[in-house]
């Protein structure tokens, strides 16, 4: 589809809100992916004919607890772990917040996380792990950062607002000889590593050995599953404990009637996200090092955030700033013509606040608020890529226009 | 450039399609939004981030700049301190009043002026008409909307009369609100479904009632017979209770009762079972806190409104010296409405209505054009 640049314009209202876009180009995969058709296709008879209560005790209801074990084995199987170590919760938040109550004393994270563990780390004894201008975590802060008494470290592995994959196993290193430390001086004090997976699945591996984490974290709606599906890994000797009381299912950790229909969707949409990982990463790698070199060549005083280094950085993900601009009226310019483009986490979006993880990362309030973050995902092609292009360089042109700000420079006119 | 407009912008209809129709008519337009409530209460989630949302997404739309002014501190000391003072003192006030006042057409237009305005507008459904006898256009008449139904003249009495000079209202004139609605479709503002927004726009759906205990203690009484003085059961609160209000008396079962008084003092609802209580009935009644539109308001006949598009009845109006009529009686709501009292009204109606819970606006028209208005005191018997 042509991309029609008079689309754009505030005075065609042909693509106003309420009428058909004339094309749909969604680049927000980091908030939220469609399901696979396969996970799809696999979670619908549980919707229906299947849908028993796995603890009945008559063999239909058997059926479906042997299916729910076996999605279970499968989700389990990809991430190199056995299935009892594997708890199933309603979504990557409630696994993080299972996570922390594994323990009871003080916690070290990071400024940039997720709102699910920050809040959950602001209510008990917490700190932070400094992060580098590009969002990185060094391991040989997080040693200067650990005390006797600290008994969690969570870090994410990828972050999903700016894209930055931190060095989870050189982290999980210097927590394991803090561990050792603590054994050689007769130290009782336990000490866990959680990582939040969820925005890296399908992007970088997420195997739990090669990790070296003791608790991990995954959510399917990030890996083209279904929402309000996710699981908490668990190392051998590794205690969770309840947030939710009830029929004791989850071994007495997560109580509450299996979402046998959703589990089932995520093992399918997990082990395909596995499987596409290598061609997928490096495509959208390339589509994403195209997109930014488009934007930055027509607005070389953008800022982009995130790691510089491919290696650490999400293959998908693209979070550029354009100092004196708003991002909220890029976007809504943008929707016009049927680009759909995220703010930063769109969590901190909607309550139009400052992302605290460009304020952790020294990225000026005013230069944040002209941030947008793309997301490209399975279904982006090439066409897409280019028709995006087109459109965030007219908004840009657009409202640096209407300020007065020369597009070529990124400087106010002065007259 | 034509002149320049400041525009108070809610990201609601009204206020959508006039800053199009500024546009149109080639006024150079600044469009702000008043961020007076971000509170979220128990049970309710504020909407002004989606409503900010809106608003942009309008402006964006038509090519226009869209400031956020944070005028919560006035908001919550002009409004929402003096909505929940006047309930604590057993009045029913109109906050809405007070922001077109001190919000609307205080902070926003005294800040808009002195950026260099020459007019502030704002969505209302009012018009503001020159003079005819002043060329000049010095004076300028406050007009009752071309919508009677939506007319909102009933919540800018007191506003100060010199802004309206300087005021625009460029849905005011127009005949429905499904007109408005056309036109934004028209335009393709998107906006043209959003739902009114009648009341008071902080509390939204939530109710007074939770909003008002979010402040104020519960506190256990008797709701009393007015007729007999029997107790009829318990309340939790004289000041959740409203003259003329039907519902929530909890009293399980029995005829409907109507809350004839409440005393806020000993902590006593008086309800009747009958609708014809005389004590349910008026046919005049004493305004304080009068503020005048018009230059001047000579003793005769007008028509007075006593609720928002509430009916327009003729009534015999006479101004009154401020100091010979808040006296003693009205001692108690003077607190929150007799304080700056400058001048006191007496209205006599035609024809009796039913009893107006005092603190509640009375507003006074010539025809379509609003005189001005007072505050409506408690019966001094």
């Amino acid at each position: 589809m042509p991309y029609d640049a008079t689309d754009a314009s505030p005075t065609a209202p042909a693509a106003a809100p309420g009428r058909p876009a004339p094309h749909t180009c969604y680049l927000d995969y980091a908030a939220a992916t469609p399901m696979a058709p396969e996970a799809l296709e696999a979670m619908l008879p549980y919707l229906s004919e299947r849908f028993c209560n796995p603890s009945a005790p008559y063999a239909l209801a058997r059926a479906a607890k042997a299916d729910f074990e076996d999605a279970r084995a499968r989700l389990a199987h990809v991430i190199g772990a056995r299935p009892d170590n594997v708890t199933l919760t309603a979504g990557a938040t409630e696994a993080n917040n299972l996570a922390f109550a594994a323990v009871d004393g003080p916690v070290l994270t990071v400024a940039t996380e997720h709102e699910s563990t920050l809040r959950v780390a602001e209510a008990r004894e917490h700190a932070f792990v400094p992060v580098s201008p590009e969002g990185l975590v060094d391991p040989a802060e997080v040693a200067r950062a650990l005390t006797p008494q600290t008994q969690l470290v969570s870090i994410s592995l990828a972050n999903g607002e700016i894209g930055c994959v931190q060095p989870i196993r050189r982290i999980a290193q210097v927590v394991r000889s803090e561990r050792m430390r603590r054994l050689e001086a007769g130290q009782k004090c336990p000490l866990l590593l959680h990582t939040d997976a969820s925005q890296a699945a399908g992007n970088v591996s997420v195997n739990v050995s090669t990790l070296g984490a003791d608790l991990v974290t995954l959510s399917a709606a990030k890996v083209y599953g279904p929402k309000q599906v996710g699981l908490l890994w668990a190392a051998d000797g590794v205690e969770l404990r309840p947030l939710t009381l009830g029929g004791g299912q989850e071994r007495g950790v997560r109580s509450g009637t299996e979402n046998v229909a959703g589990v089932v969707a995520f093992a399918r949409a997990l082990e395909l996200a596995e499987e596409l990982r290598p061609q997928e990463s490096r495509r959208l790698a390339m589509l994403r090092d195209g997109l930014q070199g488009r934007i930055m060549a027509a607005f070389p005083w953008a800022w982009v955030s995130g790691p510089r280094s491919g290696k650490s950085r999400l293959p998908g993900l693209m979070h550029v700033s354009f100092p004196g601009l708003e991002a909220r009226r890029l976007v809504i310019l943008l929707e016009r013509v049927g680009v759909c483009v995220g703010t930063g986490s769109a969590c901190a979006a909607s309550k139009m606040r400052v992302s605290h993880v460009l304020r952790a990362v020294g990225v000026p309030d005013d230069v944040a608020a002209g941030s947008l973050r793309i997301t490209l995902g399975r279904p982006t092609t090439a066409e897409d890529v280019d028709y995006a292009a087109r459109a965030i360089c007219d908004a840009v042109r657009q409202e640096a226009g209407r300020l007065g700000i020369d597009p070529a420079t990124g400087r106010k006119d002065v007259i | 450039m034509g002149k320049r407009v400041y525009l108070g912008m809610s990201g609601g209809v009204d206020s959508s399609l006039s800053a199009a129709l500024l546009l149109e008519q080639g006024y150079d337009v600044k469009a702000v939004y008043m961020r007076n409530w971000s509170r979220d209460l128990p049970g309710f989630k504020c909407t002004w981030a989606e409503d900010l949302a809106d608003a942009e997404r309008v402006c964006v739309t038509l090519g226009l700049d869209l400031e956020v002014w944070d005028c919560e501190r006035e908001y919550k000391q002009t409004v929402v301190d003096y909505l929940v003072d006047s309930y604590a003192h057993g009045l029913t006030p109109n906050p809405d009043v007070m922001c077109n006042q001190t919000v609307k057409f205080g902070t926003f237009a005294d800040r808009a002026f002195a950026e260099g305005a020459d007019y502030v507008a704002t969505g209302h459904y009012a018009r503001a008409v020159a003079d005819p006898a002043d060329p000049a256009g010095a004076t300028t008449r406050l007009m009752r909307a071309a919508d009677e139904h939506k007319d909102q003249t009933y919540f800018l009495w007191r506003v100060p009369r010199d802004i309206f000079a300087r005021t625009l209202f460029p849905v005011g004139g127009i005949a429905s609100k499904a007109e408005v609605r056309a036109m934004c479709a028209e335009r393709g503002l998107g906006v043209e479904r959003k739902p009114d927004s009648d009341g008071i726009c902080f509390v939204g759906e939530v109710g007074i009632r939770t909003f008002l205990l979010d402040t104020l203690e519960r506190r256990a009484g008797d709701i009393v017979d007015w007729e007999t003085g029997a107790v009829l059961g318990r309340h939790d609160g004289a000041f959740l209770f409203t003259v003329g209000q039907r519902k929530g008396l909890n009293l399980g079962g029995g005829p409907a009762r109507y809350v004839v008084r409440t005393d806020v003092e000993k902590n006593i609802v008086y309800a009747t079972a009958n609708r014809d209580c005389p004590a349910l009935w008026t046919s005049s009644m004493d305004l304080a806190d009068v503020h005048l539109v018009a230059e001047d308001l000579p003793e005769g006949d007008y028509l007075v409104r006593t609720r928002h598009t509430g009916e327009l009845r003729r009534a015999h109006v006479t101004l009154t010296p401020s100091a010979e009529h808040s006296q003693a009686p009205c001692a108690e709501a003077s607190a929150a409405s007799c304080q700056q009292a400058g001048l006191a009204a007496r209205i006599d109606f035609a024809e009796p209505l039913r009893t107006v819970a005092p603190g509640q606006s009375a507003v006074i028209y010539d025809g379509l054009r609003c005189m001005g208005g007072g505050i409506i005191q408690r019966p001094c018997d």
